[in-house]
């Protein structure tokens, strides 16, 4: 059922681009926690993803003019977001990386099943060493739970070759995880 | 112009006093204090009205009269490194000439670099108090004193209207949004004033052209 | 298989191509090492609620910086009869030769946000801002005349604190002003 409240992410857009610029907080609203989360994920820190979600959301203000399909706001935000995460990743320095993964795996969890969560941090940890491709389909199908079909789509490739990187994934991670068990 | 620009503030100061102008607004003893340093700077020919600010400012924000008073005696040091400078330039500084020094000495400009600035126009007009409260707003901003000084100067010598002045903090600033830091961001503003100077060219300065139609870059962090 | 790769058919296991059911036995303890694996990735939602107002002031900033420019494009002779206008408060904010000024400050948690500075006599009541329709974003217009003004937000009537966005000085007393040049 289609959520009672707001508008359509196309009709918004063409308000915020008519000059009803308040309106552009309803799409921030909207999709800020969602994607929160996977670049959470991609970046190993919260607060990491708290800047690259609001540097994305700025700059898809900035470039709404030329969001051709307005009505798929949502899968253009994404693209943003996702180079911000990447070009963010090519910045930072392995050290700071592991340090951030902590901080995500420690601070938002207190369920107190301490060895799931010692799991949990090792397996943030060895994503992080994964590369920012490998990293993102595994992200997308096993944090954010979308299909490989769903995921070429909105990456624009195929799903043999995100089949292909995921299988990396998978061994590099074993890798990882036996090296530091 | 300048002469006019000046006028209504000290007009304003000669009809009230001193004393008058803070009653009620700070404690008797920094009213007190303001009213000594202040006969005493208008006799050298210095604004009253910047030590008139301050001591509203100490007062309105709660600041111990000690501290006010402490204050005040620097915001007279400011003033009158000011006029030295734009004396040393050989520049008859007017008040509002001496205020905009000081503002930009309180930014962390010192007298040399006011009579730098001084010097580039060679007298004093509205183009230099407009320059020196841009030079301290851009190190209020974090450029290098020296270099703050330095991009007012050429941009003056380039003969630009006061609004080009005007428009280099927000030039510098939206240059730090992109991660450019300040001093490199004025460095490049202060090559592009010195070209235009030398090649005589006044046309409109990069990032000056018409506005897009939706709101583009720069971006703030 | 060298122990340290899956193999083709665990890992079609965790794509979900098949189960750990239809897995040879001898590869059942594979597939339960790379379910646990898998198992172990963090799904805990991440909520960021700051971002609406970070991104809505960010925004509102720039508009402010947008709006002084049509006056920085105007002819600076306006400076004299500013000044003039200056010393009658009561000059209509229409007035060409004024600037308007928005400031904006984030303070989600705040119940009142002012303004003082040197065009009100840092009266800390004389010009509120207003809370905007987007949570935790103040905002308040203000004609001001062209020459070098400094402030700062007062926040419950008892935070003295300079705009983020805006150049600062020493105010003289161990804090920090901010400056607006028109």
């Amino acid at each position: 059922m289609p959520p009672e409240t707001g508008a359509a992410d196309g009709e918004i857009v063409r308000a915020v681009l008519a000059g009803d610029r308040e309106r552009y907080a309803e799409l921030v609203e909207r999709y800020r926690d969602r994607y929160a989360r996977y670049a959470a994920r991609m970046l190993g820190s919260a607060d990491a993803a708290e800047d690259a979600v609001q540097d994305a959301f700025v700059r898809a203000f900035d470039q709404l003019a030329q969001c051709k399909e307005p009505d798929k706001f949502v899968g253009w935000f994404f693209l943003i977001l996702r180079n911000r995460c990447f070009a963010e990743r090519r910045r930072s320095k392995s050290s700071a990386s592991l340090e951030a993964a902590e901080g995500v795996a420690a601070a938002d969890r207190t369920d107190g099943h301490t060895e799931s969560n010692e799991r949990r941090r090792a397996l943030q940890l060895a994503l992080l060493e994964l590369t920012p491709d490998q990293r993102e389909v595994f992200v997308l199908k096993h944090v954010e739970g979308l299909s490989y079909v769903e995921i070429a789509e909105r990456l624009s490739t195929s799903v043999p070759s995100l089949k292909m990187r995921m299988h990396r994934a998978y061994d590099r991670l074993r890798e990882q995880l036996r090296e530091h068990a | 112009m300048s002469l006019l620009l000046a006028l209504p503030l000290v007009v304003l100061a000669q009809q009230q006093g001193i004393a008058a102008r803070l009653d009620g607004r700070v404690p008797a003893t920094v009213a007190a204090v303001a009213e000594s340093l202040g006969t005493a700077a208008r006799a050298r020919g210095l604004p009253i009205d910047p030590l008139i600010q301050k001591a509203i400012e100490g007062g309105a924000k709660g600041v111990p009269a000690e501290r006010v008073s402490a204050a005040l005696r620097l915001v007279v040091a400011q003033l009158d490194t000011a006029a030295a400078g734009l004396r040393a330039a050989d520049v008859t500084p007017d008040t509002l000439a001496i205020a905009a020094g000081a503002f930009a000495i309180t930014a962390g400009l010192n007298g040399g670099d006011v009579a730098s600035i001084a010097r580039s126009t060679s007298r004093a007009d509205a183009a230099l108090v407009v320059g020196l409260r841009v030079a301290g707003t851009l190190a209020a901003l974090g450029v290098p004193p020296q270099q703050s000084a330095d991009l007012v100067s050429a941009t003056l010598a380039s003969g630009r209207p006061a609004t080009d002045l005007l428009a280099l903090p927000g030039r510098v600033q939206a240059e730090m949004a992109r991660g450019v830091p300040a001093a490199q961001a004025a460095a490049g503003l202060a090559r592009a004033a010195a070209a235009a100077a030398a090649q005589g060219r006044h046309g409109p300065p990069p990032g000056r052209g018409q506005p897009p139609s939706h709101p583009t870059p720069p971006q703030h962090p | 298989m060298s122990g340290r790769e899956f193999h083709p058919l665990v890992k079609q296991l965790l794509d979900g191509d098949i189960t750990l059911a239809e897995l040879p036995a001898e590869l059942r303890a594979e597939g339960e090492e790379a379910l646990a694996l898998v198992g172990a990735v963090d799904r805990a939602p991440v909520s960021v609620p700051r971002v609406t107002w970070r991104v809505m002031a960010q925004l509102e900033r720039r508009r402010q910086t947008r709006r002084m420019l049509p006056w920085l494009l105007a002819p600076a002779l306006a400076l004299a009869a500013a000044l003039v206008l200056f010393l009658r408060p009561a000059a209509p904010p229409t007035n060409p030769s004024l600037v308007t000024v928005r400031f904006v400050l984030s303070a989600p948690d705040a119940r009142a946000v002012s303004l003082a500075g040197t065009f009100n006599q840092w009266d800390s009541h004389a010009t509120p801002l207003v809370r905007t329709g987007v949570s935790g974003v103040w905002t308040a217009t203000v004609s001001l005349p062209p020459g070098q003004h400094q402030y700062v937000f007062v926040v419950d009537g008892v935070r003295w604190v300079p705009d983020p966005a805006a150049p600062a000085v020493d105010d003289g007393f161990g804090r920090r002003n901010s400056v607006l040049t028109l």
